[in-house]
């Protein structure tokens, strides 16, 4: 094509320089090769329509040569019109196979643009599925860790009931006494060695009976008081009552439970339960009183007078 | 008398040649020259019906209305026996309708490729529009 189109340049060239004295042309003619030149330049027309493109260059050489031989400017006029038509009618082919192959183009780009957005909606809704999925799973999941926290809870309450059933009823064989300041346990004159700090066999059994409760409720502590009746020195008094204490509060220390959560106080001659006038009621006063504190609670101290 | 009758004969026959000669210069002429402008108006008129049918009347009025006041011009030209005329006229309304039938196909497809383009535009702007909204929903 380009050398076709070279050469008919080249001959209408030549031509023209061969008439070089009076050159030969018409305003219809010029046009048709200006027509030509932009024709020739235009890529469209050689891929869309080369035979199209070939009959106008045809006919321009005609027009051409026509001219060369110096023809009358009716008859070149004539055939250079020819010429500019067919120039004409090559670029309107061109263009418009060129406007059909970018409709086949965008057809292409249309479907395939549809087809990625079934793509992508298809993918969300997987996606959604799948997180609703995931929702549901751990709702699931947190339903069932609820439901074992309360069976969690329910067991813990068995097992408060049952520790305090248990505390209770070993409170009720320790003879204990329900107080505003907690569980008073006594230790009576007779679960000691007359005049002697050393517990006898019964008083150690009492206390180990304690010392479970107090294992058992490690949020429960222990006052230790100890009394004596009015016989003797107040000093004298007050020491034994200490040296009592001291033992109970040592036993309890030797059975596991631990020393802090064991508070000692004497209180020899003082707040006596009975008054001091027969044997039998002085026995009464000469005790060790154990308080046991309430839940997680301190012990108030002993009012002054009683 | 002998001598005067091969004249005649002579002048005769001479006659005779010269007017075969003259029937066959004419037939000669006459015939090649009318029958090639003859199918040339017919061509071209195919041509102009086929560009009226590609829709040229209203794509591409002027081309299709020189190319067919040529055609008739041509018909009239060989109506006439101006055979000569009669095919130039022909060609170049040939060469007319062409332009106007590739000129009313050219817009048609023209026509037909800027809507389509149109379509993929909206399409794709929609398609963006779907894709950018769809984060905002999930995080919802």
């Amino acid at each position: 094509m380009k050398t076709r189109s070279t050469m008919s340049l080249l001959a209408a060239a030549v031509l023209a320089a061969a008439c070089a004295t009076a050159p030969m042309s018409t305003p219809t003619l010029d046009q048709a090769r200006a027509d030509f030149v932009a024709a020739n330049n235009n890529p469209q027309v050689s891929q869309y329509a080369p035979l199209e493109f070939k009959q106008a260059s045809d006919a321009l050489d005609q027009a051409n040569a026509a001219a060369a031989r110096r023809e009358s400017l009716n008859d070149v006029d004539r055939l250079a019109y020819v010429a500019k038509q067919r120039i004409a009618t090559a670029m309107e082919v061109a263009k418009g196979k060129a406007a059909e192959a970018d409709i086949a183009n965008a057809s292409r780009e249309r479907d395939q643009v549809r087809l990625e957005a079934r793509t992508a909606e298809a993918e969300r809704a997987k996606r959604e599925a799948e997180a609703a999925q995931a929702q549901a799973a751990q709702a699931q999941q947190q339903a069932q860790a609820a439901q074992q926290q309360a069976a969690a809870a329910q067991q813990q309450n068995v097992a408060l009931a049952q520790r305090a059933a248990v505390l209770e009823a070993l409170l009720v064989e320790l003879q204990a006494v329900k107080t505003e300041r907690g569980y008073v346990v006594t230790i009576g004159d007779v679960l000691f060695a007359t005049n002697q700090a050393t517990l006898t066999p019964n008083g150690i059994s009492t206390l180990r009976k304690l010392a479970d409760v107090m294992a058992q409720n490690p949020n429960r502590t222990v006052l230790v008081e100890g009394f004596t009746d009015s016989t003797g020195s107040s000093s004298y008094n007050q020491e034994l009552s200490q040296r009592r204490a001291e033992a109970v509060a040592s036993a309890l220390g030797s059975m596991g439970v631990p020393r802090d959560r064991i508070a000692m106080k004497a209180h020899g001659e003082a707040f006596p339960v009975a008054p001091n006038d027969t044997a039998s009621n002085r026995q009464l006063n000469r005790r060790v009183e154990i308080v046991l504190s309430n839940e997680n609670a301190q012990i108030p101290p002993r009012a002054a007078a009683r | 008398m002998d001598q005067q009758h091969p004249m005649p004969r002579l002048l005769k026959s001479f006659a005779a040649a010269t007017g075969l000669a003259a029937a066959l210069v004419l037939a000669g002429c006459a015939s090649p020259q009318k029958a090639p402008a003859t199918a040339d108006v017919a061509v071209s008129r195919n041509a102009v019906e086929n560009a009226v049918s590609a829709g040229a009347a209203e794509l591409a009025p002027a081309e299709i209305t020189v190319a067919r006041d040529k055609m008739m011009r041509a018909n009239a030209a060989l109506a006439a026996k101006d055979y000569k005329l009669a095919r130039e006229l022909a060609i170049q309304a040939q060469a007319d309708a062409k332009l106007a039938q590739s000129k009313a196909n050219s817009a048609k497809a023209t026509a037909a490729s800027n809507a389509l383009n149109e379509d993929l535009r909206v399409l794709r702007e929609e398609v963006d529009r779907m894709n950018t909204a769809t984060p905002a929903t999930t995080q919802q």
